[in-house]
């Protein structure tokens, strides 16, 4: 990770966070690398001997670029009524970690997220919470995102459907 | 007159003729008198889906599940039969075990210290005879049994109610299109991981009866998917093939490609199957299972299943099979927690098994392309049903809602092989009227007073 310093990771999350909350998807798929691995396993709850808490058979996502391409063509249409209209989130990004990645050009990135989103006229708020495991890549002069792990803290999601990014 | 539940028995006739005509009241959506009256006269009376057996391979596996809020612990015992208790210490009552799944031999209660094993005998108490003495019969105290547990193709369901009929007549001629989702295989089906889990604030029925009867949704509903090129424009692509209404309340759609165009045969699930397929199939549920392109329907009350074909890319990308079985689970009135397992056949290639698992992660649970707006789209239902002039009871009222698509249009058709009443498409009212009418019949009923002579 000698390739990029740890404020350059940063600003590349709050920058992302910031494409998803207004909702410009398109410029959001360029920070994904063609080989990107997207997913988020089921978390459960499990004995006190137990400690795996994470089901990774399972997925609320399991997405390569090509189906996040295709998912970001869906909201464009005149009918995905689950974002027509749009729903409105905030992506909290924090207590972000740096570890050295497995070369140069990588690290592995660890951050809380804690989205907040309002749906139409409804006073009730839709949030989630849990922590993001990221392999950030330096390509060329910028930052590619390459793997994500979303471990959501929820075993049950209080949100009726996922028609946003994580 | 009041029935068992509290509820206007003359007011409900007065419902269920309404429903026979095509009608249903909208205030019976979110209704707390409803609700505590399904609680009761439904769900505490009916079969509910606990769990799929591949869940609890090995003695000592256990889940913990719900009936609707009856706290379950499915387990395998020790001599390899499936049990299921009440999941609450029988000494004051604390839920005992806390975990989705695991592997035991024991359940200890961390309020006390009574310890109960797989057969639920309690086999523990801490300073026992000093405070309780010889006296106290043990077996008296043994965790409580769900009163009936039985199986069907691996789908384990539990009834509350021990004088509940058999779940083999409960189901009746459902177990013929069970057959050819779970039971096609030489080994049948496995669940992948763990069932999704979530939340959303609807009413149970609508739901149900999005699942159980109404593919008519679809062209708009789901209509992105048309925009993108991955559904068919036409707009009646969802209606070919047949709707079948079942006993019981049950329904299901067996969906074709229009005018028997050829379709890849039994969902495209891999040739190296089809000989399974025949050995386990009756010829006729081979025909219409090697037609079929989307089974989708509804098990009384709210077990719903889907198993479409669909892709996670674009138009060029090939269309996968998957079985998803799902239950919404009552909290309140306007909210269910979804429980979704994905299935898949034990024998399939590995290949075909992620396939069809990338294709439900994409189109269904959570984030999946249809489910996302179906989601949102029953909410707005759950919202738009709680006013005055949605709650008014008075029926002549102009509150009704339109369940009214092929009543007296449309004729069974006499040559289709399966059990059931078949009608030659799927745009059509008759499994939500039947489930309606079985869902207000089981509110009339009492234990004690046949619906016909209240």
């Amino acid at each position: 990770m000698k390739l990029m310093t740890y404020d350059d990771i940063c600003q590349f999350l709050y920058t992302e966070a910031s494409l998803l909350d207004t909702r410009r998807y398109e410029e959001w798929l360029e920070l994904l690398d063609d080989s990107l691995s997207y997913r988020m396993p089921v978390r459960v709850t499990r004995d006190f001997d137990e400690p795996d808490d994470i089901v990774n058979d399972m997925t609320f996502f399991d997405e390569t670029k090509r189906s996040l391409t295709t998912r970001v063509q869906r909201f464009r249409t005149t009918s995905a009524w689950s974002e027509n209209p749009h729903s409105r989130t905030r992506h909290f990004v924090s207590n972000i970690v740096v570890e050295p990645g497995t070369s140069e050009d990588e690290a592995k990135v660890h951050s809380y997220f804690l989205i907040m989103r309002s749906i139409r006229d409804r006073a009730d708020v839709e949030q989630m919470f849990g922590e993001r495991i990221d392999i950030i890549r330096r390509v060329d002069n910028r930052l590619q995102l390459v793997e994500r792990t979303i471990y959501p803290d929820q075993t049950v999601l209080s949100m009726l459907n996922l028609s946003i990014f994580i | 007159m009041a029935n068992q539940a509290g509820l206007d028995t003359s007011m409900l006739e007065g419902v269920k003729d309404k429903i026979r005509r095509g009608l249903l009241p909208q205030w019976a959506f979110t209704d707390s008198e409803i609700f505590k009256a399904e609680v009761k006269n439904i769900f505490a009376k009916t079969w509910n889906f606990l769990g799929h057996e591949s869940e609890i391979e090995n003695p000592g596996d256990y889940v913990t599940r719900w009936i609707v809020h009856d706290p379950v612990l499915l387990l395998r015992d020790q001599n390899g039969q499936i049990q299921a208790y009440l999941n609450s210490c029988a000494h004051r009552g604390t839920k005992l075990c806390t975990a989705d799944f695991g592997n035991k031999k024991t359940f200890t209660c961390p309020y006390h210290g009574w310890t109960f094993n797989l057969s639920g005998d309690l086999i523990g108490i801490i300073a026992g005879n000093k405070v309780y003495g010889e006296e106290m019969d043990r077996s008296q105290w043994s965790l409580r049994k769900i009163p009936k547990v039985e199986s069907y193709q691996g789908m384990i369901f539990g009834s509350l109610d021990e004088h509940a009929e058999p779940l083999e007549t409960f189901l009746g001629d459902m177990k013929w299109y069970f057959d050819i989702m779970l039971g096609r295989s030489d080994a049948g089906m496995e669940v992948r991981g763990v069932p999704q889990k979530w939340i959303i604030n609807t009413n149970w029925k609508i739901s149900a009866d999005n699942f159980g009867g109404d593919p008519y949704h679809t062209a708009m509903s789901h209509r992105s998917t048309v925009e993108l090129g991955i559904s068919p424009k036409d707009p009646m692509y969802a209606s070919y093939g047949h709707q079948i209404v079942l006993d019981n309340g049950h329904g299901i759609n067996m969906v074709t490609a229009l005018g028997g165009a050829k379709v890849p045969p039994y969902q495209g699930l891999p040739e190296d199957m089809w000989p399974m397929f025949a050995r386990n199939l009756s010829a006729e549920q081979l025909k219409v299972f090697e037609n079929t392109m989307i089974i989708v329907g509804n098990c009384f009350p709210n077990l719903s299943f889907v198993s479409p074909m669909h892709g996670t890319g674009g138009p060029d990308e090939p269309l996968t099979s998957f079985v998803n079985f799902r239950v919404w689970r009552p909290v309140s009135p306007t909210k269910i927690e979804v429980t979704s397992w994905f299935m898949v056949d034990k024998e399939a290639p590995e290949a075909f098994k992620e396939a069809s698992y990338l294709s439900y992660i994409g189109s269904f649970g959570p984030s999946g392309t249809l489910e996302q707006d179906d989601a949102e789209i029953w909410t707005r239902v759950a919202e738009a049903s709680q006013g005055e002039m949605a709650q008014d009871k008075d029926i002549h009222y102009n509150n009704v809602l339109n369940y009214l698509m092929g009543l007296d249009r449309v004729e069974p058709d006499e040559s289709w092989p399966g059990p059931g009443v078949a009608y030659p498409t799927c745009y059509l009212d008759a499994i939500s009227r039947a489930f309606y009418e079985h869902w207000v019949d089981q509110l009339l009923a009492t234990t004690d007073i046949p619906a016909n002579v209240l």
